[in-house]
């Protein structure tokens, strides 16, 4: 029951990655993407229906470390304050400014700064699980994210936004595929170095992959992308103990109801992709 | 300041902007569901676009409010790591229920409801509004499962020092949930009652076109109001015999606590009698007639909330100076983090919530004041934007 809950927590957190980024990058883009205001407000179109939804699974991955992991949450949080008052603040502004942008411009400094304080807040978590430089990995998460939301603004966008979505996309995955390695090789404290390298190559891998194919498939691989780093990251860290999980007794309780919710949220978000499919 | 003060004044500021939001959320999300179900079964357009109206102020509150909901689940992690060191087994499943059935599912299911104007089956779509309704009820459901183990806990038992569940079932009966969850739920009802008579009545002292529109709306207000109203008391009274019983203390030495609750009765009461006397009023809309009436309903918007906040209050202060009552005191679950890092924190938590509630007053005013779109409304771009 123990190694359910733990890949239940690298679900939830690795899904929050995988869709949230897109999320994330494109409101970085969107100001390239876009070059007037009716394209931008289109830029975003794409994204907003799919916002709430992906931002959610963070709260349940939060939600499953406090039930299930209680002793990891107390300590994973309050040990990372500073980082994750910026990454909470960042999701607060990035996910109202991303409800109220609508038509009013006023809203894209703070869509902006927030998923950028949200993209750097995550690289600078892992720097400090892994020891290596946070500045490389703030400047690595806000890349990985940006070519994932490039990707999905390729697939979903018709037309010339589209088109410079997906070259902004490309232009940025040899960067990204060079942070990769460089954050590996310095990366210190990591305790199993050998799970960090084999997600390395697998992430460049998704990168270059995602260079070569386009539409559903690229997103498919920057989407692995993204969430790929999360197992390495924990796992190469050695972050989840068994002894900071919840009793037998906790777990029972929990159980039954991950395994109806799961599903059920599967089924429904499937559900919003089929209302807007492209 | 030390850091225990900031940090019990951080989660006092977070948690009352939340509660604000939430009961908001909870009241208007039952009366749309009402109002939606109406025009499922007689597809009059009016109840369609009531149903639209305040179901757009609802989103903005809900897509607002959100926001607030995720500072408060981290909250506990950053800077009260004690309680989840202690007590994660036993208060950490209901909030885990809480995320996933509530937070998890009710966006989902919500997205797909803001999106699926037009483009649903109307049953489908029907489906959907009360689908995030019960979540929405789930999420109080559970949250004052975890409130009500702090008040009185139950349902474990302490080994190597840190508690351990032995029986899920005894925090669901447990005493000081059962009547606080009830009185929550009428407290919302409550809420989302007065808050579309006032609005309503702001449109008819305009004497606006819309007569039918917010004639309807008014009633719907008026009878919530007053059926939920009576609930919300009484289930505050039924609280008294637990709180005699199970925390002694609660009043003993603390004068100051007199205050919020007196308002919060007297505020209760007085909606009782004003919602008991409006209802005979409906008829031959005298209600609307007499006009001075309607003056008063929109001075009534904001009482529920300063009630509820009193309750807040009363419940929460009065549990000093525990965080788990009777286990483990608020001081000793206190993250070992510096003031500063909770300085900060509080600043850019109350900074940007300041900055969500003005946002949200003045798009729920606007929209409340424009009323309701004449023209086939186009489908949504955000989620605020319908």
């Amino acid at each position: 029951m123990e190694a359910l809950w733990i890949v239940l927590l690298g679900s939830l957190t690795a899904g929050y990655f995988a869709l949230a980024g897109f999320d994330y990058g494109t409101a970085l883009l969107f100001r390239f993407v876009g070059r007037d205001e009716p394209e931008r407000t289109r830029v975003l179109g794409a994204m907003t229906p799919f916002a709430l939804g992906n931002e959610v699974w963070l709260v349940a991955a939060v939600g499953v470390l406090f039930g299930a992991f209680p002793r990891l949450e107390g300590e994973l949080l309050s040990g990372h304050h500073g980082v994750f008052t910026a990454i909470v603040t960042g999701l607060v502004v990035f996910t109202a400014s991303v409800q109220l942008r609508g038509n009013s411009r006023a809203w894209d400094v703070p869509l902006i700064a927030g998923a950028l304080a949200v993209a750097v807040g995550w690289g600078w978590l892992a720097a400090d699980l892994t020891g290596a430089p946070a500045p490389l990995w703030g400047a690595g998460v806000v890349a990985l994210f940006a070519v994932h939301g490039g990707t999905f603004l390729a697939w979903r966008l018709p037309g010339r936004s589209g088109e410079r979505a997906g070259a902004l996309a490309r232009s940025l995955v040899l960067p990204c595929a060079a942070f990769v390695p460089a954050v590996v090789l310095l990366s210190g404290s990591a305790r199993h170095p050998e799970l960090a390298v084999v997600g390395a190559v697998a992430v460049v891998v998704l990168l270059l992959g995602s260079r070569l194919a386009s539409g559903r498939t690229a997103f498919a691989c920057t989407a692995l992308a993204c969430a790929l780093p999360v197992p390495v990251v924990f796992a190469a860290a050695d972050v989840v103990h068994v002894e900071t999980m919840a009793h037998t007794a906790t777990l029972t309780v929990l159980t039954p109801v991950a395994l109806v919710v799961l599903p059920l949220v599967l089924l429904f978000q499937w559900a919003t992709w089929w209302m807007h499919r492209a | 300041m030390d850091p225990l003060d900031l940090a019990r004044a951080q989660f006092a500021t977070t948690t009352s902007f939340h509660f604000l939001f939430v009961l908001l959320t909870l009241g208007l999300v039952t009366l749309v569901a009402v109002v939606q179900t109406g025009f499922a079964l007689t597809g009059r357009p009016v109840l369609e676009r009531m149903a639209r109206f305040w179901g757009r102020i609802y989103v903005v509150n809900y897509a607002l409010g959100i926001a607030t909901g995720i500072v408060m689940e981290f909250q506990f992690g950053l800077n009260w790591s004690g309680l989840s060191t202690y007590a994660g087994d036993v208060f950490g499943a209901p909030l885990a229920i809480e995320t996933l059935v509530a937070f998890f599912l009710e966006s989902t299911f919500l997205g797909l409801w803001i999106f699926g104007w037009g483009r649903l089956n109307r049953w489908a779509h029907l489906a959907l509004i009360w689908l995030v309704t019960a979540t929405a009820y789930a999420s109080a459901f559970w949250i004052m499962v975890a409130n009500g183990f702090l008040q009185h806990p139950v349902g474990h038992e302490e080994q190597g020092g840190v508690l351990r569940l032995v029986d899920f079932g005894a925090l669901l009966v447990n005493p000081t949930f059962t009547a606080a969850f009830l009185h929550v739920v009428g407290a919302a009802l409550t809420v989302g009652g007065v808050f579309v008579v006032g609005v309503s009545a702001y449109h008819f002292i305009r004497r606006t076109a819309e007569v039918d529109f917010f004639r309807r709306s008014l009633r719907l207000g008026v009878v919530t109001t007053a059926i939920s109203a009576p609930f919300l008391v009484g289930a505050g009274i039924a609280q008294f015999p637990v709180i005699n019983e199970l925390q002694p203390d609660k009043f003993a030495g603390r004068p100051g606590l007199g205050i919020p609750l007196s308002v919060m009765m007297l505020i209760g009461v007085a909606l009782v009698l004003a919602s008991w006397t409006a209802v005979p009023l409906l008829a031959r809309d005298l209600v609307i007639r007499l006009r001075f009436p309607l003056y008063l309903m929109v001075l009534g918007i904001p009482l529920p909330f300063v009630a509820a906040i009193g309750g807040w209050v009363v419940r929460e202060v009065g549990r000093q100076p525990w965080l788990v009552h009777g286990l483990l005191r608020t001081e000793d679950a206190l993250s070992p983090v510096s003031a500063t890092a909770v300085l900060t924190s509080f600043i850019a938590f109350t900074g940007v919530f300041t900055a969500l509630a003005i946002t949200d007053w003045v798009l729920i005013s606007r929209i409340a004041r424009r009323g309701p779109e004449v023209t086939p409304v186009p489908r949504p771009v955000s989620a605020l934007v319908l």
